[in-house]
């Protein structure tokens, strides 16, 4: 399966994207279909004109190609797939509508009625199912036990940047390391890029300073990961297992786009306890299920609310629950961008300069659903918010926070402890099965501590 | 109709005319944040490579190694970037719709009506003669045959008060070699992902199978 990260870059097929785009659409229709019970003739095209309800599922878009920004609840469309509506949008009217969240790029399931052929009168908002959770049988669950001899399992998270905005200094790494080999002492550490980030300050204005302890200096960014932090990195204790997790900003990555590749080992010149995932990577520690993505969906995703119940939940437990629903990892399309004014000066027009984005391969968005359509136990994604955790449908969404401020003051770290898998405590539930197996409400087992550095 | 229809092989092209819209590498000196257009061994009012590298003729500071690299590193990561915002353009010029919108039909103009082809606006084929030109910069060969594009015309304000002489150049590229393919070395690591640069036979064969 990492296997399917190593695609060239930089030669997006126009045709490709689109098709993914539909596929969509398509494989949301299928899951409504079956989980609301309703028959291929429930379904109708949105965009024509009818007197009758009909469902339907489509993306929500703006009401105009050229309005990316600011979108409301009076300028949305949905669009349709190929096969039901040729591809068509159609104005949404959500007066009807009392409580929802929507963003660009949602798929959505609406009933409605288009009465005059101009826009979309919605009657309801169907809730996307949630995607099931994985299960273990008890001998599986009974040999993870064992391996941890009944001890509880620690895992910790950090996230880029590792510098400040205004210095390389290593202080807060070697800190860390020495913390992570003589007190924390955990099972296995995730580190998710950028390491080198490509939009740092210094690499921009070529101020990177002279790095005084090394005998030759690097002369690329490769060379300052592997001179300047590889060797700090090395000296985390072997039996630690170390998990590293690029980001499109990450100058030593050479696969600047999401679905991005893992990082090349042997050029890095890291040892054997290093294993280098793709972004986003599913994986499993044990019986834990874990999802990490490293594309910032919690800042990126620009919802609209509608109703004052929906307006008033936490924000961070909202997009939570978009994500799970819409089965990926970075839902929000187009892709955010950053972007920089320059030369603000006479004209009204203003010059922006591209920075970075999303940078979304869009034909492989395909990569970034959650595998098996099963939401992992722990989902990790990385943003330049706050950091925070919490339990969204018996998972547990997690934001590490940044390793260091860009001020240069010392950021935070998460760290996951959770007890060993005991069949008989209760915790797990058990699912009338033929063969029996077990959900594994890591929720109800972990406990999780934003550490500051 | 004819051998005029013919296009020529995109490697026959002489690097002006294939380089025409690519953008400027700028430079920025660390020392007095100076910015300026590095357009190879060529004469510049803004900097001048030396027998042991670059310099910056408004304070003199010498760039070390790193300090060329990082910043046509972040230049080359930013032009990546800029491909996957994904601007599309639609062709019909009465139109104009530029957007990142994609329809699930990929080509068609989303402008109520239009029949424009949309397009990206930064295709993969710009992208790829961008990092080329980059590449060119540091070409050591391409430097001593004086052949990169011209950064500025006879006229132009910044046109270089001194030209340098055939014979420094190439003295120049050879004491220079080694920065030089350190530079077309971070070119490369970016060119050897491009999926441009590689055919794709499964595409092309397809019919045989």
């Amino acid at each position: 399966e990492p296997q399917l990260y190593k695609f060239r870059t930089m030669r997006q097929n126009l045709l490709d994207a689109s098709d993914v785009l539909d596929e969509q659409i398509e494989s949301f229709t299928k899951i409504v279909q079956q989980h609301f019970q309703l028959s291929p003739s429930d379904f109708g095209d949105p965009t024509i004109q009818a007197q009758n309800e009909i469902y339907t599922v489509g993306r929500i878009v703006p009401d105009s190609p050229s309005s990316d920004d600011f979108l409301n609840t009076e300028s949305l469309a949905l669009e349709i797939s190929r096969m039901v509506g040729i591809g068509r949008r159609v104005r949404l009217d959500l007066t009807y509508v009392s409580e929802g969240s929507f963003f660009s790029g949602q798929i959505v399931a609406l009933r409605g009625t288009n009465a005059t052929g101009d826009s979309f009168t919605v009657s309801e908002l169907l809730h996307l199912p949630y995607p099931n959770s994985p299960v273990s049988t008890a001998d599986e669950l009974e040999a993870y036990k064992a391996t941890l001899n009944g001890s509880d399992l620690k895992v910790i998270l950090t996230s880029g940047p590792y510098f400040s905005d205004t210095s390389f200094d290593m202080d807060y790494l070697m800190d860390f390391v020495d913390r992570i080999n003589t007190k924390v002492r955990p099972h296995v550490l995730i580190m998710f890029g950028p390491f080198i980030d490509v939009t740092h300050p210094m690499v921009a204005e070529g101020t990177i300073p002279h790095f005084t302890n090394l005998k030759t200096q690097p002369n690329t960014l490769d060379e300052v990961f592997i001179k300047v932090v590889a060797p700090v990195l090395k000296k985390i204790d072997q039996n630690i297992q170390v998990i590293l997790i690029p980001s499109t900003r990450d100058a030593i990555s050479k696969h600047a786009a999401y679905p991005q590749d893992s990082l090349d080992k042997k050029q890095l010149q890291l040892t054997k306890n290093f294993k280098l995932f793709t972004n986003p990577a599913t994986f499993q520690l044990n019986e834990v299920f874990f999802g990490c993505s490293n594309v910032d969906a919690f800042k990126d995703l620009r919802e609209i609310t509608k109703g004052g119940n929906t307006s008033m939940r936490n924000r961070f437990d909202r997009v939570s629950e978009l994500i799970l629903q819409q089965r990926r990892f970075y839902p929000q399309f187009p892709g955010a961008i950053k972007k920089l004014e320059i030369s603000p000066g006479k004209s009204d027009d203003k010059v922006f300069e591209h920075i970075s984005g999303a940078d979304l391969e869009i034909p492989y968005l395909g990569l970034t659903e959650m595998v098996g359509d099963f939401a992992p136990d722990v989902i990790v994604i990385p943003s330049e918010l706050q950091h925070f955790t919490k339990v969204v449908q018996n998972v547990i969404m997690i934001n590490p926070g940044k390793f260091i401020k860009p001020s240069g003051a010392p950021g935070t770290y998460a760290q996951i402890t959770i007890s060993s898998p005991n069949i008989n405590d209760g915790k797990l539930t058990r699912m009338s099965d033929t063969e029996p197996v077990y959900l594994h409400n890591v929720w109800k087992r972990a406990r999780i501590d934003i550490v500051s550095n | 109709n004819g051998i005029d229809d013919l296009q020529p092989l995109e490697s026959t092209i002489p690097d002006v005319e294939r380089f025409k819209d690519t953008a400027n590498l700028e430079l920025a000196c660390p020392s007095c944040r100076q910015k300026f257009l590095f357009g190879g061994i060529v004469a510049s009012n803004y900097y001048s490579i030396c027998y042991n590298g670059l310099q910056c003729k408004k304070c003199n500071h010498m760039f070390t190694p790193l300090q060329t690299t990082c910043q046509l590193e972040r230049c080359i990561r930013s032009h990546i970037s800029l491909y996957y915002a994904g601007w599309l353009h639609c062709d019909d010029p009465t139109c104009g719709n530029v957007t990142r919108q994609i329809s699930v039909f990929g080509k068609r103009c989303l402008v109520e009506n239009c029949t424009g082809v949309m397009g990206y606006r930064y295709s993969d084929k710009q992208l790829y003669n961008q990092l080329l030109y980059f590449d060119s910069l540091f070409n050591c060969e391409k430097n001593k045959k004086q052949e990169i594009k011209p950064l500025y015309h006879s006229g132009d304000e910044q046109y270089p008060k001194e030209q340098l002489t055939d014979s420094s150049i190439k003295a120049l590229a050879e004491q220079n070699r080694e920065l030089m393919n350190l530079n077309r070395g971070i070119v490369q690591k970016y060119l050897s992902d491009c999926g441009r640069r590689y055919v794709d036979m499964g595409n092309i064969f397809e019919f045989m199978i």
